[in-house]
């Protein structure tokens, strides 16, 4: 809605705009979330940083959840799709998002990636973003449910120096628990730390290369 | 994003046969991850060459504001200042009641209003 509010002499024109930029994206992900309940499809954004183990979560959730439910996988990346190939191997249809040099997906790449799918053919949408902490908390994409991982190689203080991503997330794992030890790191700490920002948020502690904690991560979702 | 934020500026120029932009007033909110220095500078950037080089940006901050789903607290959200880490850490705990809040305002990232040199030949 715009209004020209004041035009002095025909010169100078004040005009309300009241355009949200952030509104386009969100109201995008709105259509892609009516979609997905159209056809039934639940869908998890995965969020976190560069190597914190995302793909290697969603290799395991698929392992385990292939024989329950249809499962389709959104891979977003920079370039390749490595990681892609990677889901595909368990069994889910993976499709690459690339988004060249963006560091976050956004409504509209989901989009266009749920036309290149069958709906009829799946009951379960993993959408993994672009390893990056700040921007995809931007963008919603439509998804039931965000996860972050966050994992112990990252430092003890990653919770407290990123904590709005936290805040969207519902549920938060923490990854490479094997290697905690060795980093010096308090899982604890970092569990306390997710809490206090975010106490919603249901935590998982995992080990995602062997699967340990997965579980928790599915029975918090309740699939 | 500031690009966004130039291009629908320009477009609703356009629209008014502006021949000059004068004034852009933005509203960013706290839980917005723009930082203000980046949006002023690449605003500069963005905008030389185009009838909005010239124009004075004016940048409104608007706080983050929650919902207590206990007490109905509605307001400014809690930030725990933690000694250690000389950063105060925002929490979605109520200020009120220590109940869970939801976030319902501070991601704006709005256009509020422009101001445009408009030649009409006359």
């Amino acid at each position: 809605m715009k209004k020209v509010v004041e035009a002095a002499e025909g010169e100078v024109f004040d005009i309300e705009l009241e355009a949200d930029i952030l509104e386009a994206n969100r109201k995008l992900a709105e259509k892609n979330s009516e979609l997905l309940r159209k056809y039934d499809v639940r869908a998890i954004d995965v969020m976190g940083a560069t190597g914190s183990g995302k793909t290697s979560l969603i290799e395991k959730m698929v392992q385990t959840l292939i024989g329950k439910y249809r499962i389709a996988a959104f891979k977003g990346d920079l370039t390749t799709t490595i990681d892609a190939e990677r889901i595909e191997r368990h069994g889910a249809e993976a499709v690459p998002i690339t988004t060249g040099k963006e560091c976050h997906l956004d409504a509209n790449l989901v989009g266009k990636a749920l036309e290149r799918i069958n709906l009829n053919e799946i009951d379960l949408l993993f959408i993994e973003n672009v390893g990056n902490l700040i921007c995809p908390a931007e963008f919603p994409l439509g998804s039931d449910w965000r996860i972050v991982v966050v994992s112990v190689t990252e430092g003890p203080y990653m919770v407290i120096k990123h904590p709005f991503i936290f805040m969207d997330a519902d549920v938060v794992v923490i990854n490479k628990m094997d290697l905690a030890d060795a980093m010096e790191v308090d899982v604890k700490k970092l569990e306390e730390d997710v809490k206090r920002v975010n106490p919603k948020a249901a935590v998982a502690v995992t080990n995602c290369r062997s699967g340990d904690g997965v579980k928790k991560v599915i029975d918090a979702l309740r699939l | 994003m500031t690009t966004q934020i130039v291009e629908n500026v320009l477009r609703e120029a356009k629209e008014h046969n502006a021949k000059e932009v004068s004034d852009v007033h933005l509203v960013i909110g706290e839980l917005t991850f723009l930082g203000l220095e980046q949006v002023r500078f690449s605003y500069k950037v963005i905008t030389e060459g185009t009838m909005m080089e010239n124009s004075k940006l004016f940048i409104e901050m608007k706080d983050g504001v929650v919902k207590c789903g206990s007490c109905g607290y509605e307001g400014s959200f809690n930030y725990e200042d933690d000694p250690m880490y000389h950063v105060p850490i925002p929490t979605l705990l109520c200020p009120k009641c220590s109940g869970t809040v939801d976030i319902i305002g501070g991601r704006e990232c709005l256009i509020k209003s422009i101001k445009l040199v408009v030649d009409n030949g006359r």
